[in-house]
């Protein structure tokens, strides 16, 4: 909420005489020949990895690649909501651990089914904490989502003395293949894709989340119920960290108080790549997705060309400042015409 | 007597254009030792304009500035400063959280040894408040905690360094309560006594027998009175101000159809803002709040739509008590609201014309849980052909390409859309220019007559009440000072109001 917003008085160019068109591409967060040269770097690359690397177009290749961006797609969703609103988690990561620390912890006692309510709950919990912070409380959520990142990684190491729990008898969700060799947590991603993006732009909840992103006051002051709808957002974030910490600890059979380190930057780096404005109010899903395929391709592709893994920690940041060099620069040549 | 006549400020000629058209036409202004000159116009006298060239601000097309003697060809502010002006400004522009010391020694603070004399400034501080009468200001606490009238006085402490001869105040008593009002009138004695000379820019009629000296009357850029103010009575300076054609905006033929009573305010205060304020307001009735921003008409109208809590007193809607509580009861009860900022308040600038005008109306457009954009175009498409408002044919447009006037329509008919009783309207026209102006007018006239809403309007600008308004209420300070009805409002009955 206290985001500091730039309003641009932007007087972009006269509609061009296909208005129809125009309208599509203004209407949406990114528009169409910017998602359409975000999907060309996208052919690009694929391109570029197919002739470098015989095995990279292969499908079980290509499942590799959806099965690594998941996880991250399934955090991706809200938190794009989230940050359409003008507002970020960054506490995705360490929820998601935490959700799978307690599920290893409460599984060896009471079964699955209760370890996997005791999860999500911790998720859920997780994000009315940071949903009341936020709209009650008042305090910027990029400084709230912070501190909880850092209490949420702590307690993971609390609760398992910084060892890795082994959880044995829970591979379905992140292994089975139920539909066309195609794994679980793929589908869920890809449905979960799907009714966020209705969501975000055919109902009134998901509108909303536009404008308050655009101008969180005059939102206020044409009815909108500002504060319940980020906290129902941040909510959602919170169940995705308990949905990814449960597929992370069933694909690995095992809950590392490592697991998920550093992925609220991957995160949020797919969703600024897709076009998101970080001062609220533009933004897609279909950018979002769009975003993670770029990384996920990338990282696919470096891991098949031999190269080093940390590089691909140098050449994610990279693309997170690109993308948000690009989102500035786009801000100010809007005001520029202003 | 004799040191009263030196001549401290001398601007002669000075002519001013922006954009080819010429606000100032070659105005005069003088400024003796000693002396409170009361600078009075209207908005858009051109007053601002030309103190602004004496502060260095803006360079003037024709004309010159002495200042003690000594001709300036180019002002800048620094030189401006140097010369001896010190400007004090409408809004207050201090920083809150340091103490009233470092505030006033605020890019000046006494050095030693290579560090920051705190010492000194306290002491400096102390002397510059009492030069002023402040003495009970504590020059270690924090300025947030202090009162705006202190923070006023802290405002041109800083100001007037001690070589300051000329001060000019922007009509510094218009967030004042009249007590915070007699203590600076009292540092301006002070000040005068010490023979700085003042340029007091106000609107206040009252305010210039009070303090003035001389009284100078600026119209559309031309000076048109210059006089001792004892020479002077209340009605020469108001035709002045106002002049004989400006009298003359034309007032709306039609009078409002009686019916029912849409909102009853009784007795109602909110904090400091306004007290015991008690009016109605009728369906088909374009009723005006009138007053200088502050003075509690723009708070009225927060108040009405749950912004602000309601201190005493009771609101009615519709003959039952006000079930309102904040924006989201006050939509469902039927007030729809456009507030004073348009761009910090009123427009979501990232988005369409069209989704800033169905913003209110998508739980009323969902079937089911679905909102589809269709319905968001047909309802553009109805209020833009409806409206008159000028922009592509495509709804899809950003709202942040149209123009001033073309948003702010885009504004009413989100309430329109939403079918709301009772609009509430704070400066409607602010940043619109003069043709739109005359639309907005048309159309809250139009909507309270044929639709029958009740139409609130909180404004500064004494023309807009004049066009626009059935029935005025003149604020000041936070209470209602007087009433005019139909015929009877016009211009110089609003200055008159304004002034006592």
């Amino acid at each position: 909420m206290e985001k500091p917003k730039v309003f641009t008085s932007s007087k972009l160019p006269a509609a061009p005489a296909d208005d129809t068109k125009s309208d599509r591409s203004t209407r949406r967060g990114r528009s169409v020949p910017e998602l359409a040269a975000l999907g060309v770097v996208l052919v690009v690359m694929i391109g570029f990895f197919s002739f470098s690397s015989p095995y990279f177009l292969r499908t079980d290749n290509l499942l590799n690649v959806l099965t690594a961006i998941a996880v991250t797609g399934i955090l991706a969703i809200p938190a794009t909501m989230l940050l359409i609103a003008g507002q970020v988690d960054l506490s995705v990561g360490s929820g998601a651990a935490f959700a799978g620390v307690v599920f290893a912890v409460v599984v060896a006692d009471h079964g699955v089914p209760v370890a996997v309510l005791a999860a999500v709950g911790v998720g859920l919990a997780a994000g009315l904490v940071n949903g009341f912070l936020v709209t009650v409380v008042g305090i910027n959520s990029l400084i709230t989502t912070l501190g909880t990142l850092a209490v949420l990684r702590g307690a993971t190491r609390l609760l398992t003395d910084g060892q890795t729990a082994i959880v044995s008898d829970f591979t379905f969700l992140g292994t089975a293949r139920p539909i066309l060799g195609i794994p679980l947590p793929v589908i869920i991603f890809v449905a979960l894709a799907v009714v966020s993006l209705l969501v975000m732009r055919y109902t009134v909840f998901g509108r909303s989340l536009y404008a308050i992103g655009a101008n969180p006051v005059a939102a206020r002051l044409v009815a909108i119920r500002t504060g319940l709808i980020l906290l129902i957002t941040f909510v959602l974030s919170g169940l995705a960290m308990g949905l990814g910490g449960l597929i992370l600890t069933s694909q690995l059979s095992s809950a590392s108080p490592n697991a998920a380190l550093g992925l609220e930057l991957t995160v949020v780096t797919a969703i600024v790549l897709g076009g998101a404005s970080l001062s609220g109010g533009r933004g897609t899903i279909t950018g979002t997705i769009v975003g993670l395929l770029i990384i996920g391709v990338m990282n696919n592709g470096l891991v098949l060309m031999n190269v080093n893994s940390f590089w691909q920690d140098v050449a994610r940041g990279i693309l997170l400042i690109l993308a948000v060099s690009f989102d500035r620069l786009r801000e100010r040549i809007n005001a520029r015409q202003g | 007597m004799s040191h009263n006549d030196e001549l401290i400020l001398t601007a002669t000629g000075i002519r001013k254009s922006f954009g080819g058209v010429e606000v100032l036409h070659g105005v005069d202004l003088h400024l003796r030792r000693g002396e409170v000159l009361a600078l009075l116009g209207e908005n858009g006298a051109g007053k601002s304009t030309l103190v602004k060239i004496l502060a260095g601000s803006y360079r003037p097309d024709a004309g010159e500035v002495a200042v003690g003697g000594v001709t300036y060809a180019t002002l800048d502010p620094v030189l401006a400063k140097k010369a001896g002006i010190a400007m004090i400004f409408q809004e207050i522009a201090d920083a809150p959280d340091l103490t009233v010391a470092e505030n006033i020694a605020l890019g000046r603070w006494p050095m030693r040894r290579g560090a920051v004399d705190w010492a000194a400034m306290r002491e400096s501080a102390r002397d510059s408040l009492a030069l002023l009468g402040g003495t009970e200001i504590d020059v270690d606490a924090r300025v947030r905690t202090l009162t705006i009238g202190q923070r006023q006085l802290i405002e041109i402490a800083r100001n007037l360094s001690s070589d300051a001869r000329i001060l000019v105040l922007d009509e510094p008593t218009a967030a004042l309560s009249s007590i915070e009002v007699d203590r600076l009138f009292e540092a301006i004695a002070l000040l005068k006594k010490n023979g700085v000379g003042m340029i007091y820019i106000t609107h206040r009629l009252d305010e210039v027998s009070r303090i003035g000296d001389r009284v100078e009357v600026l119209r559309d850029g031309h000076l048109t009175l210059n006089k001792p103010v004892a020479e002077v009575d209340r009605n020469a300076m108001v035709s002045a101000m106002i002049g004989r054609e400006a009298g003359d905006v034309a007032r709306p033929a039609d009078a409002p159809e009686i019916r029912e009573t849409a909102i009853e305010v009784h007795g109602l205060s909110s904090g400091q803002a306004f007290a015991d304020v008690s009016f109605a307001c009728r369906e088909g009735e374009v009723l005006a709040l009138y007053g200088k921003i502050g003075s509690g008409t723009a708070e009225c109208a927060e108040t009405i739509f749950g912004l602000r809590s309601v201190s005493t007193g009771s609101i009615d809607l519709f003959g039952k008590p006000s079930p309102v509580s904040d924006p989201v009861s006050a939509v469902r009860a039927g007030i729809g609201y456009v507030p004073a900022d348009r761009k910090r308040e009123g427009i979501f600038a990232a988005r369409s014309a069209a989704e800033n005008l169905a913003a209110p109306s998508w739980p009323l457009m969902a079937k089911r849980v679905v909102l589809r954009a269709i319905r968001e175009w047909t309802a553009f498409l109805h209020w833009r052909t409806e409206l008159k408002i000028r922009s592509t044919d495509s709804p899809g447009q950003l709202i942040s390409t149209l123009s001033g006037g073309n948003q702010q329509k885009v504004l009413l008919a989100r309430w329109f859309e939403r079918r709301s009783r009772v609009l509430l309207l704070v400066e409607p026209t602010r940043g619109v220019d003069v043709g739109a102006r005359a639309d907005i007018y048309e159309i809250l006239r139009s909507t309270a007559r044929s639709d029958h809403r009740a139409v609130i309007i909180a404004t500064s600008d004494g023309e807009e009440v004049v066009q626009v308004a059935d029935r005025v209420l003149v604020m000041d300070r936070g209470r209602i000072t007087s009433e005019l009805v139909g015929d009877a409002i016009s211009s110089s009955a609003l200055a008159l109001a304004v002034g006592n």
